[in-house]
């Protein structure tokens, strides 16, 4: 009995005018926006790309270790396009230094600050506005339009059980809404996929398998509220306006407010506080390195060159000056390594103040199924807060991996090749013939001698040879799937139990539902 | 007549559940609104004052020496508005920073916590509630104006009287209108009595005027989706088409068109960055240094010994001065491309009439992307008045060599620029002076010109339907 009554609802179903704009409105608006999402994606991985590529390139000539100051990026995730989520809201790029913090421009945004970032833009938000309207218009006349047109009362002056009705109209309602959600989502992922710099892994379709299967969650929980409100009141207009206000406080009111009361009760820690921190962490740092002494007046040459980065080597100085430098270094870098890890922790702790607003706005909007749908597929979509989280962690992690390969490489900073690219023995030769110079006594001996430093010189010219980054710990982001998957299970499990209660509380409603 | 039915609506709809859901809404959402502008206006308040404080009391302590006055970069702060109640025009997210001195300007910052990782920072205000939540209950409202009232049978009834067919639809526009006026002003008191009632916002005359033109305009606003209504009511036949229609065209037009066109402007528009500001003020540069004997003998040397004949303290200044000026404007442009860019993104949303009328509230309201852009200007003019008074100051001191040059090393080696102490009192401050109301009317009136126009194409689109209309 419940198929033959949602046969012929869903045949009714689709037959309605609304259903029919609906459904066109779905599909037509994928297509159209779908290409622009690819183009806006494209143009990112382009950007990152490039970036990347022209860091490494910079990266392989890098000629000291003391230089070794590449950014990282993050890349651009192929799933924005169905939920955009933080994707462009938080930058996302590190700059590695051997004495400083993994410099986070996640929290300042750079380019125009005229242009600021609005509401976003993607997939998902077709299903979180356009589905679910047109789910509470599939639901609202079900029960209440057929008791005005008096066919409920026929039908359950028959032998019919009450809940074999409801559970007919259920079914049918389902299955209406699948197809357009079905088709979208469809149309949706072949417009995505004709692109050619889109490319799917496993774990891309697992998420687009799940971020499925939470739109049609999504969905059957619009379509209940509209069939709850539909068996409480006695008009269908009534239940569209009812259905219409609930929807308009869940998808604009509720997530507004969310985010207005998570920044009164949980303000942000204070610039002035954090900045605080960091001078004293400075002086601190500036009073310890002002302990260590190290003697430079024997130094007799200067000579630098500039490398990538920004930064400069030693090319060919005497003795007495790189050892006092290599003295220094092995015992400041360590010092300073010390400092840029507490840093760190301040700068975490700021960032986390940031984390926890956006947390707690969140979690206060997770009563409206609008918001908690939208959770969900940014996480799916790996482009939630979570995801960054994520990467400022392997960002630190890989900061501790450079750190390492220096300090093995350079023997705790303390080698001549962290800061120069002569090597001792050299440098020693050069400055004997030099001082050679400098000692001779008369002209002759002084031709002589400079004619020995510049026979030297010949038979060991200036080689300034990028590093060998053979064994270097290049950065590779890893998008861990299963957690993001365990992530949404929260989510998930919320749309589920909206379902059951919601359908609970139809059936009741429905049990007590006067048909006169 | 029109009265009659006008009358007969109104006390129709005021008995709905409709209504009374659209007023408890929007008279909570006003509330929140004015109780959430209170006290962040009573925070930024503070903020404003201290940091100003703490500008005046460091120039202060600079007029020791008048050189050091005109170097001296000092922080601007955007003062809080009391009418971004009204339309805050996402000011939170926009620069609130102007570095300036006597000689320049630096580019517009964002200073201050702004949680980039929250999903919008765009704070809850009268034009977010009326371009949102109100559009949307005007449809509610409308949507079975004419075709519900076939349904019912009513309509029959009522045109087999003596009464004009225009005369039915104006007088159901009016009751409309002034059903909607309802929850609109009702909303808009209950915030401005908690704004006022506060004590933290001084509101004087200026300001109720600009309000008074802020609800005109919203009236403007939603009269488009009473039209829209009535329009596509009186196309169908049969009331729950007729929503489904208004639904998607409200979505359409609201939510998503706004976004999509700044997406497609995204896409299509590079931003200019700062390395190509970086590279080109790098180059303007090094040519000037190149060619630094075109300003004068030796304007390329500097010693800080004023008795070095070497120098040439002329020359000098006029280099520096042709540095600065090159990289002014350099700043100037790139500061112009970001605004017509910013602006350019806007006016290219403006096919939805939410944007139109956010862009006209926040003109009117003085707030916005404008406002910054004349907060910059501002900066700017007073960097200029205060090279003006160092000038002038300068001109008193018989020991300076009165070259009031950019360079910091040469005033204070050279004495290029005087060393005299200076009465902090006379020292020109900065003072923000809002827009004119004629100034922001003139800003508004493409936009409420547009909203006109809207309204027409409706009206026009409703009358021809309704006279066509098949009342069976």
């Amino acid at each position: 009995m419940i198929w033959k009554i949602a046969k012929k609802e869903f045949l009714l179903n689709l037959m309605t005018f609304k259903f029919a704009v609906g459904a066109v409105a779905c599909v037509v608006l994928t297509a159209v926006f779908m290409p622009i999402l690819a183009a806006d994606y494209r143009q990112r991985l382009q950007t990152y790309s490039r970036n990347v590529a022209d860091n490494e390139a910079e990266l392989r000539t890098v000629k000291v270790y003391r230089n070794i100051t590449h950014t990282i990026y993050r890349p651009p995730a192929v799933l924005s396009a169905f939920s955009a989520g933080l994707e462009k809201q938080l930058v996302g790029s590190a700059n590695i230094e051997l004495d400083k913090v993994p410099e986070l421009s996640v929290t300042e945004r750079k380019g125009n600050p005229y242009l600021p970032i609005l509401a976003v833009f993607d997939e998902s938000l077709i299903f979180k506005i356009i589905v679910s309207i047109l789910a509470l218009l599939v639901a609202y006349d079900a029960v209440s339009g057929e008791r005005e047109q008096g066919t409920l009362k026929l039908m359950l002056s028959g032998t019919v059980a009450r809940y074999q009705v409801l559970l007919g109209k259920l079914v049918a309602g389902l299955v209406t809404l699948g197809v357009p959600v079905t088709i979208t989502f469809a149309v949706g992922l072949v417009v995505l996929l004709s692109y050619p710099m889109v490319a799917f892994g496993s774990s891309d379709w697992a998420r687009v398998g799940l971020m499925f299967v939470a739109s049609l969650a999504f969905t059957a929980a619009m379509y209940q509220l509209g069939l709850l409100f539909s068996c409480l009141a006695k008009r269908s207009a009534i239940s569209m306006v009812l259905g219409l206000f609930i929807w308009i406080i869940f998808a604009i009111v509720i997530p507004n407010a969310s985010v207005q009361l998570a920044t009164q009760v949980r303000p942000l820690e204070s610039q002035e506080q954090r900045d605080g921190r960091l001078l004293s962490l400075k002086q601190d740092l500036a009073s310890e390195l002002g302990t260590v002494k190290v003697d430079f007046s024997a130094s007799l040459i200067t000579s630098d060159e500039g490398d990538s980065f920004g930064g400069y080597y030693a090319k060919r100085r005497d003795i007495y000056w790189l050892n006092a430098e290599q003295k220094l270094n092995a015992l400041t870098i360590p010092i300073k390594l010390r400092y840029a890890d507490k840093s760190l922790e301040i700068e975490r702790s700021n960032l986390n103040s940031f984390l926890a607003q956006r947390h707690l706005a969140r979690s206060l909007s997770c009563i409206s199924p609008i918001s908690t749908y939208e959770n969900v597929m940014a996480i799916l979509a790996g482009t939630d807060i979570t995801s960054f989280d994520h990467f400022i962690n392997q960002v630190r992690a890989h900061r501790n991996e450079v750190v390492e390969y220096i300090r093995s490489k350079t023997g705790d900073f303390s080698s001549a090749s962290f800061f120069a690219i002569c090597t001792e023995a050299e440098s020693a030769e050069y400055t004997r013939l030099y001082v050679q110079i400098e000692k001779a006594q008369d002209e002759q001996a002084k031709t002589k001698a400079e004619q020995a430093l510049k026979e030297w010189e010949q038979q060991n010219p200036v080689k300034a040879v990028p590093l060998n980054l053979q064994d270097f710990p290049w950065f590779k982001y890893r998008q861990s799937a299963a957690r993001d998957l365990s992530n949404a299970i929260p989510g998930l499990a919320a749309l589920f139990i909206m379902n059951v209660v919601l359908f609970a509380t139809c059936f009741a409603a429905f049990a007590r539902y006067d048909v006169r | 007549m029109i009265r009659q039915i006008a009358r007969k609506e109104v006390l129709e709809n005021l008995l709905s559940l409709r209504f009374a859901l659209s007023v408890l809404l929007t008279t909570c959402l006003f509330a929140v609104c004015g109780h959430v502008f209170v006290n962040a206006h009573r925070e930024q308040s503070k903020d404003y004052w201290k940091r100003t404080n703490e500008n005046l009391s460091a120039l202060a302590e600079q007029s020791n020496q008048l050189y050091k006055v005109a170097f001296y970069k000092q922080g601007i702060y955007r003062k809080p508005q009391p009418l971004a109640l009204c339309a805050e025009g996402q000011e939170g997210a926009l620069p609130n920073f102007f570095e300036v001195n006597a000689f320049t300007a630096d580019l517009p910052r964002t200073k201050g916590q702004v949680n980039f990782a929250l999903p919008q920072f765009s704070h809850i205000d009268w034009a977010l509630i009326v371009s949102l939540i109100l559009s949307f209950a005007a449809l509610v409202f409308t949507y079975d104006g004419i075709c519900g009232e076939k349904e019912s049978g009513t309509l029959s009834l009522m045109l087999a009287n003596a009464v004009p067919r225009h005369k039915v639809l104006l007088g159901k526009y009016a009751g409309t209108m002034i059903t909607l006026a309802i929850p609109l002003i009702l909303g808009m008191l209950v915030s401005l009595i908690i704004m006022v009632s506060s004590g933290e916002v001084a509101v004087g005359g200026r300001e109720w005027l600009q309000i008074s033109t802020i609800v005109a305009i919203s009236l403007l606003y939603l009269s488009i989706f009473v039209l829209l209504g009535m329009f596509i009511s009186s196309r169908t036949g049969h009331s729950p088409n007729s929503m489904a229609i208004l639904l998607l065209a409200w979505v359409v037009g609201v939510i998503l068109l706004p976004s999509l066109c700044r997406i497609i402007f995204d896409v299509a528009c590079k931003e200019p960055t700062d390395e190509e500001l970086q590279r080109r003020l790098n180059q303007v540069r090094e040519e000037i240094w190149n060619n630094h004997e075109k300003y004068g003998k030796n304007a390329g040397y500097m010693s800080n010994d004023p008795n070095d004949p070497g120098n040439n303290p002329p020359a000098r200044a006029r280099l520096q001065t042709a540095l600065m000026d090159a990289t002014n404007q350099l700043l100037q442009e790139h500061h112009n491309k970001w605004l017509e860019q910013a602006l350019a993104r806007r006016d290219f949303a403006c096919l939805s009439p939410a944007v139109i009328y956010q862009r006209a509230a926040e003109a009117i309201a003085g707030t916005g992307i404008n406002r910054c852009a004349d907060l910059y200007r501002q900066a700017k003019r007073y960097g200029a008045d205060l090279k003006e008074f160092i000038r002038s100051r300068d001109m008193e001191d018989p020991k300076s060599l009165h070259l009031i040059g950019p360079e910091q090393n040469m005033a204070y080696s050279w004495r290029a620029i005087s060393h005299d102490p200076v009465g902090f009192e006379m020292v020109p401050k900065f003072q923000e002076r809002d827009l004119a109301l004629s100034q922001s009317l003139k800003l508004a009136v493409w936009d409420i010109g547009l909203l006109v126009l809207f309204n027409l194409v409706f009206f026009a689109a409703a009358f021809v339907s309704f006279l066509k209309y098949d009342v069976r």
